[in-house]
């Protein structure tokens, strides 16, 4: 099977999410489509599996006129699509998950055919050298097992082409790798596979050709090996980024009193630990999911309570037994999930960037005064929106995450901690983040950074601290001259 | 494994609307509950011309009152993503305590009502907030708690309030306008202020539309949810005072039903359940289109019998007009 696209343009009211596109994908050949937020990946992507339709331009496989109009019509013509969000029911077992919307296939005398259902499952899994077994309950498999079969269910319906948008979203390293070493599978057996992803490392270890996109136009067709990280990420973003993702460290490094410290502190899921944050240092945590780094931030910001030890926050011994007496100690937490932990998508980018420490006269909220802090911060920290009544769930996830920052940095915190402040966020939105933490350090705050983004760490970090089964494993004081195996032989 | 699978909730650009098809679905939904009330008010007015007289719209009002009163209090329930269930029973027993001593306290019995209200809308919301049990169990037994005491303190025989002042004072009229109209209005300037202009009214949208995130920024949930539910059982004391004095007596049947009336006006005036949004002008609507739906239709003489039917109807309709799907995604 070969699918060719050719001139595909697609608007959303106003907004021309694709104009012109062409791309062909070959069958066996893993195909990355690359580009930022917004660029028109994903519709592209959509298009191609009946899941939305295009104004213009044609689509053929093998020769013949394409048109899907449902997903259901393109699965019936080999093309089946893997979504970004987790699309399993946790309250089923794993073959009904695989196989769902068509149980009736394994429908004997009325009754349904685990066993064979079982069986068909396990092949198909099988099939996709994945370490799952059918007997499983869901709960024990990580999210990577998950989006696996999900990809197993693609299968079910033997397609020839599968197409995955960005379906690593919501995985870290050792998940993602299990889906990236699956999509392999399906190209080294002849299958079209196409993937959405802003992910450089993902596109170096599978894609075998890629396509570029920027504000829904085609920069280009590549193969695998033809650029180099930098040149793929400057033709995402449309301009230079030779001067590197992260600004300068400061040429001395922070010292003083600790702002924040650790004295063997322990609790669930942490064993002691002792640790110290000077003002305006960046402290990065490195470790596997849990292996205690979040675990420390949200003992800091008050949402899991200490067992044991003792914290001190400039100097005063503070142990937040809720989040309420950590912001009001000036401790802000920036949370790992934006939608369901960070802010409010249907409240106001001003409601949410003043959420934590509202202006008040006296009992009132001071409205101009909300409005003055929110303009401004808008403005420090470039968050695209129409203006700061705008809905924060019309924001792109750079400028949610933006957002999230900001209500934290509203607050004028004493520590700020931050878990995998960058998740999904594309590369533009994240240069402006790093600025932006880079010089709230240099204004003396303590920032304690919790990410699986081990470049980001290496390069944003004053220091590093890698935390392997709910301990420190090492500690490494110059992040400059370390390197992402050296940081995950210390994980592992 | 982590509990907290990732749900999301961001939308991708390409699933955006056209702005102007938007807002014109944005606009239909705004003021559909005023638009309902005109066309009820245009119909009952043709159907029979004593609706429109002075004297029945000062019935309406007046009926309206203790509904709008309980569902001030609703709307912020509802706004923080809970429910109160024992609304009705509450204002039963409010209305029992002023009527059994306003023979002693006179217009003062105001004081022992809105404290009963007060206390068992406080106990409501401590075993929600530090019990960790959802408001509506906690709520529904309340329901059956509050009432049951009412029984037993009555036995099921009416409490008739005599005191002049009293009568007079909570459902006298001053002008030809009821005073329970006047202090009703006293009410919706307060529970107004205190959602569009109070620091307390913002903690309430972002409890009802995050409650996790809410917590994590640093506001005090559990204080919020005890908050609400005092206030709810403030204004039902207000509420069964009012209706006391009214019949000149509180009977343990008062009130009840009150409590879905009163779900139902804070959601026929635009507050979703699912919290986070809502409006006081909304319930002012939602109350009197359930008020005037239920006079005009005796007014016109339609069978009492076919009456619900039609109330019911008038629900479903304008949720089905007014609820914004974009936001809630999933409907239980």
């Amino acid at each position: 099977m070969k699918i060719v696209a050719t001139d595909i343009a697609r608007s959303f009211g106003s907004t021309r999410a694709l104009s012109g596109v062409s791309i062909t994908l070959e069958p066996g050949r893993v195909h990355a489509l690359v580009g930022e937020n917004g660029a028109g990946k994903s519709t592209l992507l959509k298009i191609l599996a009946g899941a939305e339709r295009s104004d213009a331009g044609s689509i053929a496989i093998d020769g013949r006129a394409y048109a899907p109009r449902s997903l259901a019509e393109a699965t019936a013509l080999g093309v089946r699509l893997v979504f970004q969000e987790i699309t399993i029911n946790p309250s089923l077992s794993i073959a009904e998950n695989v196989f769902s919307g068509q149980l009736a296939r394994f429908r004997k005398r009325g009754l349904l055919n685990q066993a064979a259902m079982n069986r068909a499952a396990q092949a198909l899994l099988d099939t996709l050298a994945v370490d799952v077994s059918v007997a499983q309950p869901l709960a024990r498999l990580d999210l990577g097992q998950w989006k696996c079969i999900e990809v197993a269910r693609a299968l079910s319906t033997e397609p020839r082409a599968v197409l995955f948008d960005e379906s690593t979203a919501f995985l870290n390293h050792r998940e993602a790798d299990q889906l990236l070493a699956a999509m392999r599978a399906l190209g080294d057996r002849g299958l079209v596979v196409a993937f959405v992803s802003h992910h450089l490392a993902e596109i170096d270890a599978v894609a075998d050709q890629l396509t570029i996109l920027k504000d829904g136009r085609k920069v280009g067709d590549f193969t695998a090996g033809e650029l180099d990280r930098e040149g793929i990420q400057s033709r995402m973003v449309g301009r230079d980024l030779s001067r590197g993702l992260y600004p300068p460290r400061p040429a001395t490094r922070a010292s003083g009193e600790p702002m924040l410290r650790f004295s063997n502190v322990a609790a669930d899921g942490l064993e002691p630990t002792s640790l110290s944050v000077a003002p305006g240092e960046i402290l990065g945590i490195a470790g596997l999911k849990g292996a205690g780094g979040e675990r420390i931030l949200e003992v800091a910001a008050g949402v899991v309570r200490p067992r044991g030890g003792s914290i001190t926050v400039g100097g005063a011994p503070l142990a937040a037994k809720t989040p309420a007496e950590g912001w009001a100690a000036r401790i802000a937490y920036l949370p790992g999930e934006r939608t369901t932990e960070g802010l409010i998508v249907d409240a106001s980018v001003l409601d949410n960037l003043v959420m934590a420490k509202p202006p008040r006269r006296g009992p009132f909220f001071d409205r101009a005064k909300a409005r003055a802090m929110a303009q401004a911060m808008i403005a420090r920290l470039l968050i695209k929106a129409s203006s700061e009544k705008a809905r924060s769930g019309s924001l792109s996830g750079g400028n949610l995450q933006k957002v999230v920052l900001g209500k934290c940095l509203a607050i004028d915190p004493r520590v700020l901690l931050l878990n995998n402040p960058t998740r999904g966020v594309d590369v533009g939105a994240r240069t402006e983040i790093y600025r932006s933490l880079r010089e709230a350090a240099k204004e003396g705050l303590s920032i304690v950074m919790v990410s699986e983004d081990l470049n980001e760490l290496i390069g944003l970090s004053d220091r590093i601290l890698v935390m392997r089964e709910k301990r420190i494993a090492a500690s490494i004081d110059d992040p400059a001259a370390t390197s992402e195996d050296a940081i995950i032989r210390h994980m592992t | 494994m982590s509990s907290a699978k990732p749900t999301v909730t961001e939308r991708a650009e390409t699933t955006q609307q056209a702005p102007d098809a938007r807002s014109r679905r944005d606009d239909i939904r705004r003021f559909f509950p005023i638009l309902l009330l005109l066309v009820l008010v245009a119909v009952f007015s043709f159907a029979s011309p004593r609706f429109l007289q002075f004297n029945n719209l000062m019935i309406v009002a007046q009926q309206a009152v203790v509904l709008l009163v309980a569902a001030l209090g609703m709307t912020f329930v509802i706004i923080a993503g809970s429910i109160d269930l024992s609304v009705g029973a509450i204002v039963a027993l409010a209305a029992l305590v002023a009527a059994a001593t306003s023979a002693s306290l006179g217009i003062y019995a105001i004081v022992p009502a809105c404290l009963v209200g007060a206390a068992a809308g406080l106990v409501n919301g401590v075993v929600v907030a530090k019990g960790k049990v959802p408001s509506f169990i906690v709520t529904l037994g309340a329901m059956v708690v509050y009432r049951g005491i009412v029984l037993f303190f009555t036995r099921g025989a009416p409490i008739s309030i005599d005191d002049e002042r009293f009568l007079d004072l909570y459902s006298g009229r001053t002008a030809g306008i009821p005073h329970s109209v006047l202090i009703a209005i006293l009410l919706i300037a307060i529970a107004a202020v205190m959602l569009n202009l109070t620091v307390f009214g913002r903690e309430v949208r972002a409890v009802g539309g995050g409650e996790r995130i809410a917590l994590l920024t640093g506001i005090r949930v559990d204080r919020v949810k005890i908050a609400i539910f005092v206030l709810s059982g403030l204004m039902c004391g207000m509420a069964g005072l009012l209706q006391g004095a009214r019949a000149m007596a509180a009977t343990a049947q008062l009130g009840e039903g009150l409590e879905l009336d009163a779900i139902a006006a804070v959601v026929v005036g635009g507050t979703p359940l699912t919290g986070g949004v809502g409006s006081i002008q909304g319930t002012i609507l939602g109350a009197l289109i359930i008020t005037i739906l239920s006079n005009g239709m005796n007014i016109v003489g339609l069978d009492p019998y076919f009456q619900n039917i039609v109330k019911g109807l008038v629900l479903v309709l304008s949720v089905f007009v007014t609820i914004d799907r974009k936001k809630i995604g999933i409907i239980k």
